[in-house]
């Protein structure tokens, strides 16, 4: 994190929106609240970097907001799956997984490829 | 706004709305505040709850979330994108809702639909080919760069004439136009044109001219242009080249011409190794170097050239003339293009003064007395070029705009008739239109869908209205022009695409606006109440009766105007048709004839002159035959100035008569009544004593006293003396009027001419005469140019094609209007009679006849019809009033006209009134009753 930000990439962090979502409707501090759990550190550098992502997929239909009454009964923006969403956190999350595998590949080599 | 809300402490469980609406004006950035407020609230509750005080919580709280501004403009972005998108897709779904549920209803009721339909073809479809003409002839510029600099010079409708005599100023001579060019001070640019007449044109594509007699003469249209032609204009050619600069100075030197674009595509074949071919123009070759641009068929509107020939050919290409020296030949037009800056006030008073001077410094002393007349008369006419020439524009824009005033009214008519049909509609839809609006449509909606399906219905109307207008246009051009066609450029083009379009909105929002309004003004309660009923009908609504009434009041009114507008131009064709000409017209045949061009002059001409007379006189059927240099109905009139002795002038306008140059027995022949003395005899010709025959309006104007016989008029220094005097005769149109007028005997004249005509009184019918004519003139010489022979009914015809093609087309609308008008009247009729059913009962169950039942609604009928006429009447009286230019012996207050008119309204009203009237005296009273 100090030297090289190979923090999260905004692929990455809509992927982890949608999966946040996935179980049910939330609202954006749980799931702000969740990324970090599952995370750690990851949502540090601000909160905030999530709305702007909540509301372009909101935009994309990937998923779809209402308002509702939140546990200590406020009006709270709930978020939920659309079905579109829900196809792409499955595509998402393998090319997610295709992708870091050939990235950790390539990182575990141990010299310039054979010619 | 935000800032303050987020840095208080916010009450948890505050009142806020319960529910939202969908939009609405800053609708995203309050839900965004308040999901970051929630947001920032969450997270400073946690932190209390983990131990934190409360100022410190929220402070921590805002830091972690980082820069809030920055996070709102981004999401703000992204949610008015989101709410654009929303919005353009929402709009797109009910449009297309609506024009799927329209077409759906449409097609639902099919007699419906197609009538309407049908009316709005022809309304729109009359409309536009109206439109196509007015646009060919009053309102499109020439398709040339720059046109608005162009001027004409010159009286722009005279693109056929020749005139010999005294210099003029409305054609201009060669002499004429070469000072202009040279001396003008205001123009760039300048070119002259000029008429070539007919012309014989042998295209073969044997060079060696072996087959050459037996290739046919053509006629294409060809025109003599000075070499600025094309660069004044700005053209470039689409092959070839055009004229060069050193192509306009030497007379015959340049045996080229230019072709039109169109005529070689359709002549040629698009061959592009038509450059450097050879015609043969009236025998004299000319080489073929360039082909026009596309779309370019000269500067004349309604008259397209295929063939443009240099001035300088003229002498070469109609031989034996010299048009090029002679400033007595007045035949130019001129055409100028603007310097930068100058305007046509400008340039009008440079140009009159270098015409005014060049005209002065040449004339001869016979001469000044007119050319200052006619410099004095007006000025010289210089105006903007930009739409060009045309005979027709003149000739036609009158009549054109009075159907267009007439088409227009019957569209106006059909809109209310549609209206009135929607309306009915309406009512029946009711009860679905309140279903609807109970069901949560808001009212502007139903409206919108209302209007979608008039709008659907106009657009329908309006592209079959395109295939009427194409029709239309054509059939009026050939119509108007009587034995052949205008040869105007009637195209459905752009603009007369975007003008169809224009009406079509513009009529659904005539028709369809306040049906849609009225047809969703329902109170629901009642509307629902009502079994299966119109819902305006019985109870208590008489709106859409009111409103149908008053649509049927307007068609009758504007129907009227029509009516009367058609009777007045009916009667002025009658007029027309049957006046007295003086002559004896359904008897003549008129032979047009060319000798100059096969080379007859002097005394030769004279004697091939009487020649033909002899021989025409042999053929069987012809009683007697004379000759004359004008012709009747020919278009062609010669007017000259004359000394009378024992009269005074008072004006120099005094002295000009017109005049013609005739052969023996000629008042005979034509049947004109000799008032006093003779006829020209054998007797008057070249050794003779030289007399003269005068028309009784001459006769009365020179010698009130009836002392005509015997006194001597002068023409250039020629004394004649008056040995008739004859009734006036309408030598060259019906509505000429009375005219000074002077013949003389034709061999008497200085020289004869060398074209005339030959007049043949038939013993039958004349029409049988026209080959026997034209052959015995061919046995005579096969070189001589025959250029028309033409019972004089057929002239006539022609001279009155336009009138009559008005009253014709107007008639037919005229009828259309009414037609619609009883339809409206029967519709409105018909659909009361179904209200008031109940009513009828109960009155014929109280003892009312049927036929009071029957004289109820044929008063009401014939109530609404008055009041069409009433407010009518005064309309049409005003504006019939703009036809008196077209009229002949009609007056602008045609008792006759205004009775018909009426006459046909009421007797149209009474049958439209009488079916549903007749029904309604039908109903059993007992079912009437329980119908309630």
């Amino acid at each position: 994190m100090e030297d090289l930000d190979v923090g999260l990439m905004r692929g990455t962090l809509d992927l982890l929106i949608l999966k946040a979502v996935s179980w049910g409707p939330r609202h954006g501090y749980a799931i702000a609240e969740w990324i970090e759990q599952v995370s750690g550190e990851l949502l540090l550098v601000g909160e905030g970097t999530l709305y702007p992502a909540l509301h372009r997929l909101e935009r994309q239909g990937l998923v779809e907001a209402e308002w509702g009454v939140s546990e200590n009964n406020r009006q709270a923006k709930f978020y939920r799956l659309s079905a579109d969403g829900r196809r792409r956190l499955r595509t998402g999350t393998s090319s997610w997984y295709d992708f870091v595998e050939a990235a950790g590949r390539a990182l575990k080599a141990t010299g310039p490829a054979p010619a | 706004m935000s800032t303050p809300r987020r840095s208080s402490d916010l009450p948890s469980g505050s009142s806020r709305r319960s529910f939202r609406l969908d939009s609405g004006p800053g609708r995203a950035e309050r839900d965004l505040d308040e999901e970051i407020d929630f947001h920032i609230a969450m997270r400073a509750k946690r932190l209390v709850d983990s131990g934190l005080d409360p100022v410190a919580a929220r402070a921590q709280a805002l830091r972690r979330f980082g820069d809030v501004s920055t996070v709102r403009a981004e999401c703000l972005t992204i949610d008015h994108e989101r709410e654009r998108a929303m919005q353009r897709a929402n709009h797109l779904g009910d449009i297309r809702q609506d024009a799927g549920y329209a077409v759906r209803t449409l097609l639902h009721s099919k007699g419906f639909t197609a009538i309407v339909l049908l009316i709005l073809a022809l309304g729109i479809g009359a409309n536009t080919a109206m439109f196509t003409l007015v646009d060919a002839l009053l309102l499109r510029t020439l398709p040339v760069p720059g046109a608005e600099q162009l001027i004409t010079i010159g009286d722009p409708t005279r693109t056929g004439s020749l005139s010999e005599g005294s210099p003029r100023t409305d054609l201009a001579s060669y002499p004429l136009y070469a000072d202009v060019r040279v001396r003008n001070q205001s123009l760039r640019g300048i070119y002259a044109s000029g008429r070539t007449g007919r012309l014989d044109v042998i295209i073969d594509r044997d060079s060696s001219g072996g087959a050459r007699s037996s290739v046919e003469a053509e006629h294409p249209r060809g025109r003599f242009v000075s070499g600025s032609y094309f660069s004044v204009l700005q053209l470039q050619p689409s092959l070839g080249r055009t004229f060069a600069a050193d192509e306009d100075r030497v007379p015959g030197d340049d045996p080229v011409v230019v072709i039109s674009h169109d005529y070689w595509r359709r002549r040629f074949a698009g061959d592009r190794s038509v450059i450097g071919r050879t015609i043969l123009a009236n025998g004299t070759p000319l080489t073929i170097v360039g082909v026009g641009p596309a779309g370019f068929t000269g500067d004349i509107v309604g008259q397209s050239i295929e063939l443009w020939i240099p001035l300088m050919m003229q002498p070469a290409v109609i031989p034996h003339t010299a048009w090029l020296d002679d400033r007595g030949i007045n035949w130019l037009l001129m055409m100028g293009r603007l310097k930068p800056g100058v305007t046509i006030e400008q340039a009008r008073s440079d140009i009159s003064a270098v015409m005014k001077r060049s005209l002065i410094d040449n004339a001869t002393g016979n001469q000044i007395g007119s050319i200052e007349r006619r410099l004095g008369e007006g000025a010289i006419r210089v105006e903007s070029g930009a739409r060009g020439f045309s005979y027709y524009r003149s000739a036609y824009s009158s009549s054109l705009l009075t159907l267009m005033a007439a088409v227009g009214l019957v569209l106006l008519i059909a809109c209310a008739n549609i209206a009135n049909l929607l309306l009915a509609r309406a009512s029946a839809r009711g009860r679905e239109m309140s279903v609807r609006m109970a069901l949560g449509a808001g009212r502007s909606r139903l409206v919108r869908q209302l209007f979608t399906e008039s709008v659907i219905l106009a657009a329908t109307g309006g592209a079959l209205g395109l295939l009427v207008a194409y029709w239309g246009s054509r059939a009026l051009l050939s119509l108007a022009g009587g034995s052949s066609a205008i040869p105007l450029d009637a195209r459905i083009d752009g603009r007369v695409l975007a003008f169809s379009a224009l009406l079509s909105l513009l009529t659904a929002l005539l028709f369809g606006l306040v049906p849609a309004l009225r047809a969703t003004r329902v109170e629901l309660a009642t509307a629902l109440r009502t079994q299966g009923r119109g819902v305006a009908g019985v109870h208590g609504r008489p709106g859409r009766v009111a409103l149908g009434k008053l649509l049927v009041v307007a068609q009758v009114a504007l129907s009227m105007l029509l009516l009367v507008g058609t009777g007045m131009l009916v009667r002025s064709v009658q007029r027309l048709q049957n006046a007295d000409l003086g002559l004896a017209s359904d008897r003549l045949v008129i032979a047009g004839v060319d000798a100059q061009r096969a080379g007859y002059s002097g005394p030769r001409l004279a004697t091939l002159i009487r020649d033909l007379g002899a021989r025409m006189e042999r053929i069987p059927g012809v009683r007697a035959v004379s000759y004359s240099e004008n012709g009747l109905f020919s278009g062609t009139e010669s007017r000259t100035t004359l000394q009378v002795e024992g009269y005074t002038a008072r004006a120099d306008s005094d002295t000009l008569v017109a005049y013609d140059d005739v052969g023996p027995g000629y008042f005979h022949v034509i049947g004109a009544r000799l008032l006093q003395g003779r006829d020209f005899e054998a007797r008057d010709n070249e050794t003779g004593p030289k007399v003269a025959v005068v028309n009784q309006t001459a006769a009365s104007f020179f010698f009130p006293d009836g002392d005509a016989l015997g006194r001597r008029i002068t023409t250039d220094s020629t004394a004649w003396e008056i040995v008739g005097v004859v009734a006036d005769v309408e030598e060259q149109g019906v509505r000429e009027g009375p005219e000074r007028r002077v013949y003389f005997p034709m061999m008497q004249m200085e020289r004869q001419p060398g074209e005339f005509y030959l007049e043949l009184r038939a013993e039958g019918d004349p029409a049988r005469l026209v080959v026997p004519v034209r052959r015995a003139l061919q046995a005579a010489d096969p070189a001589l140019m025959i250029r028309s022979v033409d019972p004089l009914t057929e002239l006539i015809g022609d001279s009155i094609s336009r009138d009559r093609m008005v009253a014709q087309v107007v008639t037919f609308f005229g009828t259309l209007a009414l037609v619609l008008a009883a339809l409206g009247l029967y519709g409105v009729m018909a659909y009361a009679t179904i209200r008031r059913t109940s009513e009828f009962g109960l009155r014929m169950a109280l003892g009312a006849q049927p036929g009071d039942v029957t004289r109820l609604m044929l008063h009401e009928a014939l109530l609404l019809t008055i009041a069409g006429v009433v407010i009518g009447l005064p309309i049409a009286l005003a504006t019939t009033r703009l036809l008196e230019g077209q009229l002949f012996e009609v007056g602008v207050l045609d008792v006759p006209s205004i009775v018909a008119a009426v006459t046909v309204l009421a007797i149209s009203a009474a049958a439209a009134g009488l079916l549903p009237a007749m029904r309604a005296s039908r109903v059993p009273p007992l079912e009437a009753l329980r119908a309630e």
